[in-house]
């Protein structure tokens, strides 16, 4: 393919780079809160998780210290509780995703050759969620009321009966709130790998790290919707008394298991996936060598972001599932074994066959290995049913699950902080500190957790506050907190040696590690703006082909390094053959995110406090700011109110019916699908399963009310794809009207829906059969209300001059949604109005 | 072995001194003795005492051992790899070395070792199932309250299927030896956990829902158990005696608790005419005696005098201790749900306690 | 339209996720069935592995092995007959759903074992 805008003259670089940090560069003050930039919001991420684990590591000393030896008394049961509840909770939730993502974050651009994410505002967003979320939980810890039923939160344990107090609220609403940040994270790390890497880099010519991130957004953007659809059903039951998981209403506590390790058990592989693709990284790079079987990595990754899906029943075996339905799970559980392996035979193919270097970060890459094979070992024989129910709740699960996740993730997390640190900070790390940690850290961890799959096989169960002498396993406790405390010894001799060499490291050389992708073509440390021009990649190795790439790339001489016009841009590329087709326009420093998440957090607050009113005020609040963060979009001044780019270069991606937002949506709507599907799940569930499940004879709900609505949201649908086809055939006539129309037909639907659960008379508390329909009629009517605001805001925006055939992009978005709605209204109704009618109770 | 260590713990259950030293000592003592004894411990899986529970043994032990080849293994070669080497390798050459170590580890290794435990494991699960024999086992309820087992015995003389005049203890479990028992378990509140190891299991103990599993004892011994899923702030501290011995004597013992003869033993003796007092005034809404009271939210005293424990697990049983449970239950068992007796005099507490103790067949 | 016929084409990598997430429809079908099966007709215990349900999970899941297989083998021809991208495609696709028809055999297996609903 002939590049776009190659032959550029001649230009001065230092002019080119202050040009591209006045539209690029970081404001100081108060204004760093209105920053939207990747790299700052993806430093931010982590060290913002990284206090989150000092506090979890914390909790985790605590827990050691009180197991230490038998009968203590050091921390009542119910702080015990509360403690290894969030010690669990903020691993999992505040420390793991989030570092994980803000790695990524940091990272996948600059990889890709973009210039930022494609939603920037997002990333904003996502970050002060995560933010305020995280302080909204760990304050529980403060004023000793945290949750306390365990990081699992199991019903009826968490329950408003068995755990009255805040505990469970704060986790429930805590963690819904950083969910959103997980999620949003998720959906713009899939667009944009897909959607802005630099032109000619196609899909088999990425980086592994983008494959193995790009699996892992995918599985959060699928798997964190059953966990929140969760969270929100056991809120309710908990502040109003909707029956979800309670038996008397015909509930099931079951359900809450099975939503939540739907989410749980891809959660364990979200975790691993981008530590992996970290090693995949570090291996060519130490072993001087391409990887070898990069097919085979992407074959490993892909099954591995499925087959995680079908696992979720072996943390319930002992539930009382059928036998058979056990061994499916069982089976597919063993499945997983299979990527696994092959990474690490292509991994270990990769060192075989180059010349590797037992550099800092490898060593951490071999402690990775043989902690994480040890750990993979345990997790097969975990998933025979048999030896499973024996240890399943035992301490000998506390050690595999260590050793899966601080053994699958958090070695291979320093390995990468090591590797990387010299493009964060410009300065190399000490080998001499850091081999110390090492070795600490290692054997701290295996102290620790080795000998505790012994503690567990001599029968000692998880999550007891105390166990009395006598019991044989006194020693095996004490030896795993002597080692735990040498493990923290580690841990803060290498965070030390980070913190430290920020002041005293070595000036790196440029490229230290004489790496092949993108990312080491920056400035070490990088500009906010990472490249001054944007190469044409077709190579997986693009520094090791062309090593003067990144003077080429400083010099400006190859895409996009004139910036006149002001704007933020960066190539939109074919999915699949790295094409370009459009530039993308991202938008600048905003107010928005901060506020919209302020707004949101004041919702979590007063739903914690059950000031309900104050939280509806606050949702519309938050509602109205996000609105207005939308509304600065495609034409409006302060996105691209001139589309004029340099000769030879695409469209803006504004003035195509072909932008990254089309995607975003696509991707959104994808986690609202699981979501919805999730809900299905819970109904199904309930009716075929929940023991004292009860159908009311004659369906509450009204059909030919339903069909009237049904009938109004597709009409709506049909007219904006008339309005959609016509302006990609350059039409706008009537465009206005035309969406007010479907403002107004969806507008009869919602009122139809509404007027539907008002005739219903649903008595939500009292049976759950009442209480799902209620979520389910609630769900579409907050969509078809969604709808109808973001299209009538459409026309409105016609009025403006921000749509129109000049920019024809942001029906064609909202369409995606009026097509959502209208499958998802069509099967819920199927589903509760229509299949009760057709096989009865 | 295991009488021996289960008389320790109970000897241990006394409270150790506080002094950190005597407890560094003590569990450096204990160590030694259980390195000597190998991997006992009345509730160590690795002791098995029971058919389902040998089978799992076994398969760990060989799943221990492969696990361990594959690992010191793989790690070899890793490090191997490192060594270095001064080989020119045409392209053709090092694709075939790779395709090899990834076929052979990534692809033959996982897929071989998990079709083994595939057929090993789901066989070895079904002794656990309670399928139809020809000779039915007996039937023992337990239901897992906050925080103490109720064990009800199905097959009792007398009891019928709606569930009158069934033996009825608490946190003590007995059962016969070398036949197959079938467990229906269930929660009374939240979800507990069903578990003695050195017999197999485990299963949940859930509202609303009755979990059934089959387990056998060869040997006439107690075994340690206790709950497995976390219930709560007394999580730790609910604990199962389990009892198993031969038919005859089981059969004695469930015939022993009879309605009539437990009445008799709590009503016969009129030296204990005001404890009886204080105990309809104060604890028979929550707590049964036979012939006495008939309190169900808490656990069934009828035969508390032969227990092996009390407070599920917390004290031994020996004289003065239910006085002393009476007085000091809220810091023995932290958040129990039996309100603290401050308003009760000491003389009242021990007259109880007195009683209680008598309350045995 | 075009457009989506490409899509069709196996050297398209919207055959990488295909074969697995017939898997997952497959392995959704299995698992949901077998659960209203046993809650609603329950075969007796007695007659262990030979029931109606066995036998009807099994012939779904040859049914799915074999849509699988075939997919495996137009991905292998499909492959041989290009270079460079599509090839890639091509043989990564193939790879996957002979692994979704591996892993659907595999998790199948246990059917003609294990009695249901116990």
């Amino acid at each position: 393919m002939k590049s776009v805008n190659q032959e550029a003259v001649e230009h001065d670089p230092q002019q080119l780079h202050e040009e591209l940090h006045d539209i690029w560069g970081n404001p100081k003050g108060i204004k760093a809160l209105t920053i939207v930039n990747h790299t700052t919001l993806g430093l931010r991420f982590m060290v913002t998780g990284m206090v989150f684990f000092l506090i979890g590591g914390i909790l985790a000393m605590l827990v050691r210290t009180q197991l230490a030896m038998p009968d203590q008394d050091f921390m009542s049961p119910d702080i015990y509780n509360q403690v290894t509840t969030m010690h669990g909770t903020v691993m999992m939730f505040l420390f793991a995703i989030p570092m994980l993502e803000g790695l990524a974050i940091y990272l996948i651009p600059k990889m890709i050759g973009a210039r930022d994410l494609v939603c920037p505002r997002l990333t904003s967003l996502g970050y002060f969620c995560y933010l305020f979320g995280g302080i909204i939980l760990t304050f529980s810890l403060i004023i000793e009321m945290a949750p306390s039923s365990g990081w699992f939160m199991y019903t009826p344990l968490s329950s408003s009966e068995y755990a009255p107090g805040l505990g469970s609220d704060f986790w429930l609403l805590g963690i819904t709130f950083v969910e959103i940040s997980a999620v949003s994270a998720g959906v713009e790390l899939v667009v944009s790998i897909l959607r802005t890497r630099t032109q000619g880099m196609a899909l088999h010519k990425m980086p592994l790290f983008a494959w193995y991130i790009l699996a892992m957004a995918l599985m959060i953007v699928i798997g964190f919707p059953p966990l929140i659809l969760a969270s929100v059903l056991l809120e309710l039951e908990r502040a109003v008394g909707m029956p979800f998981f309670e038996i008397a209403g015909g509930g099931d506590p079951i359900l809450w298991q099975h939503l939540f390790w739907l989410f749980g058990h891809p959660e364990v592989y979200i975790i691993f996936l981008p530590a992996a693709g970290i090693v995949s990284t570090l291996i060519p790079v130490f072993a001087g060598r391409p990887i070898v079987g990069y097919g085979w990595v992407v074959f490993a990754i892909i099954v591995t972001g499925f087959i995680s899906f079908g696992l979720w029943v072996h943390h319930m075996f002992t539930v009382g599932i059928p036998q058979l339905a056990q061994a499916f799970f069982s089976a597919a559980s063993m499945l997983v074994a299979v990527p696994t392996a092959i990474q690490v035979f292509v991994w270990l193919a990769t060192l075989w066959l180059g010349k590797p270097k037992m550099k800092l970060p490898m060593l951490w890459v071999m402690g990775f290995l043989i902690i994480f094979v040890c750990g993979g070992l345990t997790g097969v024989m975990l998933a025979l049913v048999p030896f499973n129910w024996q240890v399943h709740d035992t301490h000998f699960v506390v050690a595999h699950m260590h050793y899966v996740l601080v053994g699958g993730m958090f070695f291979p997390l320093i390995a990468g902080l090591y590797y990387w640190l010299p493009l964060f900070s410009g300065r190399m790390p000490s080998e001499n500190l850091g081999r110390w940690g090492f070795w600490l850290t290692f054997l701290g961890f295996n102290g620790t957790f080795l000998i505790m799959h012994w503690t567990g096989l001599l029968g000692m169960p998880r999550r007891v506050y105390t166990y009395e002498a006598g019991s044989g396993w006194e020693i095996y406790n004490l030896l795993s907190s002597v080692s735990s405390f040498v493990l923290s010894a580690g841990i803060a001799m290498v965070l030390l040696d980070i913190a430290l060499h920020f002041r005293f490291g070595k000036p790196a050389k440029h490229n230290p590690w004489n790496a092949d992708t993108l990312e080491w073509a920056n400035s070490m440390p990088p500009s906010a703006y990472n490249f001054i021009s944007l190469p044409n990649v077709e190579t997986r190795h693009p520094l090791w082909d062309d090593p003067k790439l990144p003077y080429t790339m400083a010099e400006g001489k190859h895409g996009l390094a004139v910036p006149v016009h002001g704007r933020r841009e960066m190539w939109g590329t074919d999915p699949i053959t790295g094409k370009v087709r459009e530039i993308i326009h991202l938008p600048g420093n905003s107010w928005w995110p901060l506020l919209a998440a302020a707004a949101l957090a004041v919702v979590c607050i007063s739903l914690l406090v059950r000031v309900y009113a104050l939280a509806g005020i606050f949702v519309l609040i938050a509602g109205v700011f996000l609105l207005r963060w939308s509304w600065e979009n495609g034409a409006h001044p302060i996105a691209a109110p001139e589309a004029a780019v340099a000769p030879g270069d695409p469209p803006l991606h504004s003035r195509t019916m072909d932008g990254p937002g089309l995607w975003a949506m696509a991707v959104f709507l994808l986690a609202n699908g699981s979501f919805f599907l999730s809900y299905l799940f819970g109904w199904f569930y309930l009716w075929t399963v929940s023991p004292e499940w009860r159908m009311p004879d004659t369906s509450p709900l009204s059909l030919p009310l339903l069909a009237a609505a049904g009938i109004a949201i597709a009409a709506g649908a049909v007219v904006m794809e008339k309005l959609v086809r016509g302006l990609r055939h350059q039409c706008d006539d009537r465009l206005r009207v035309g969406l007010y129309l479907a403002g107004t037909l969806g507008a009869v639907q919602v009122a139809l829906t509404a007027w539907v659960l008002y005739s219903a008379n649903l008595s939500p508390t009292q049976t759950s059969h009442d209480a799902v329909l209620l979520v389910g009629l609630i769900y579409v009517l907050f969509h078809g209300g969604l709808a109808v605001v973001l299209t009538l805001m459409q026309g409105l925006r016609v009025g403006y001059g921000y749509v129109g055939t000049h920019a024809p992009f942001e029906p064609a978005v909202v369409t995606q949604l009026w097509r959502y709605n209208v499958v998802t209204f069509l099967v819920l109704v199927g589903s509760i109005a229509i299949l009760p009618r057709v096989v009865g109770g | 072995m295991s009488e021996r260590n289960c008389a320790r713990c109970i000897l241990a259950i006394q409270r150790p001194s506080r002094r950190w030293v005597n407890r560094v000592l003590f569990a450096i003592w204990l160590a030694m003795l259980v390195t000597l004894a190998g991997c006992a411990g009345d509730k160590s899986i690795l002791d098995p005492a029971g058919q389902a529970a040998r089978d799992v043994r076994f398969i760990w032990w060989v799943m221990l051992g492969f696990g361990t080849v594959v690992l010191i293994g793989v790690t070899a070669c890793w490090l191997y790899a490192f060594k270095p080497r001064d080989v020119v390798r045409t392209p053709a050459q090092e694709r075939r070395i790779a395709r090899r170590w990834i076929v052979g580890g990534g692809i033959i290794l996982p897929v071989a070792s998990i079709t083994a435990l595939l057929a090993f494991g789901v066989p070895a699960g079904q002794r656990m199932l309670p399928l139809p024999i020809s000779d039915p086992p007996d039937v023992i309820e337990v239901i897992g309250h906050q925080w103490w087992f109720e064990v009800r015995y199905l097959q009792a003389q007398g009891s019928d299927q709606e569930g009158n005049n069934v033996v009825v203890t608490a946190n003590h479990l007995v059962m016969p030896v070398g036949e197959p028992v079938d467990f229906h378990v269930s929660g009374a509140d939240v979800i507990h956990g069903f578990w003695i190891p050195r017999l197999g299991g485990k299963i949940d103990m859930i509202p609303g829902r009755v979990n059934k599993i089959r387990l056998e004892a060869d040997i006439p011994a107690v075994f340690g158990a206790q709950c497995a899923e976390l219930c709560g702030v007394g999580h730790a501290n609910m604990h199962l005696y389990v009892e198993a011995m031969p038919r005859e004597e089981f059969d004695t013992w469930l015939a022993s608790r009879q309605d009539e003869q437990l009445s008799e033993a709590a009503t016969a003796d009129t030296a204990h005419d005001d404890a009886r007092e204080a105990f309809l005034n104060h604890c028979a809404s929550c707590h049964r005696v036979a012939g006495v009271s008939s309190g169900t939210i808490g656990p069934d005293l009828s035969d508390i005098g032969s227990r092996a424990t009390l407070g599920a697990g917390v004290i031994a049983m020996e004289e003065g201790a239910v006085s002393r449970w009476l007085k000091h239950h809220q810091s023995l068992k932290p958040g129990n749900k039996m309100p603290a007796h401050d308003d009760l005099e000491m003389d009242t507490l021990d007259a109880l306690g007195a009683w209680l103790e008598t309350l045995t067949p | 339209m075009d457009a989506m016929l490409k899509r069709l084409h196996l050297t398209h990598p919207l055959h990488f996720v295909v074969g697995l997430t017939l898997w997952c429809i497959w392995f959704i079908a299995v698992y949901g069935g077998h659960a209203v099966a046993c809650e609603a007709f329950a075969p007796a215990p007695e007659q262990g592995v030979f029931t109606l349900l066995n036998g009807g999970l099994l012939i779904v899941s040859i049914v799915t092995t074999g849509l699988l297989l075939l997919l495996t083998w137009g991905c292998y021809v499909v492959a041989k007959q290009h270079q460079g991208r599509d090839r890639f495609n091509a043989v990564v696709s193939a790879g996957l759903y002979l692994f979704s028809a591996f892993s659907v055999v595999f998790v199948a297996l246990p059917i003609i074992g294990v009695p249901p609903c116990l």
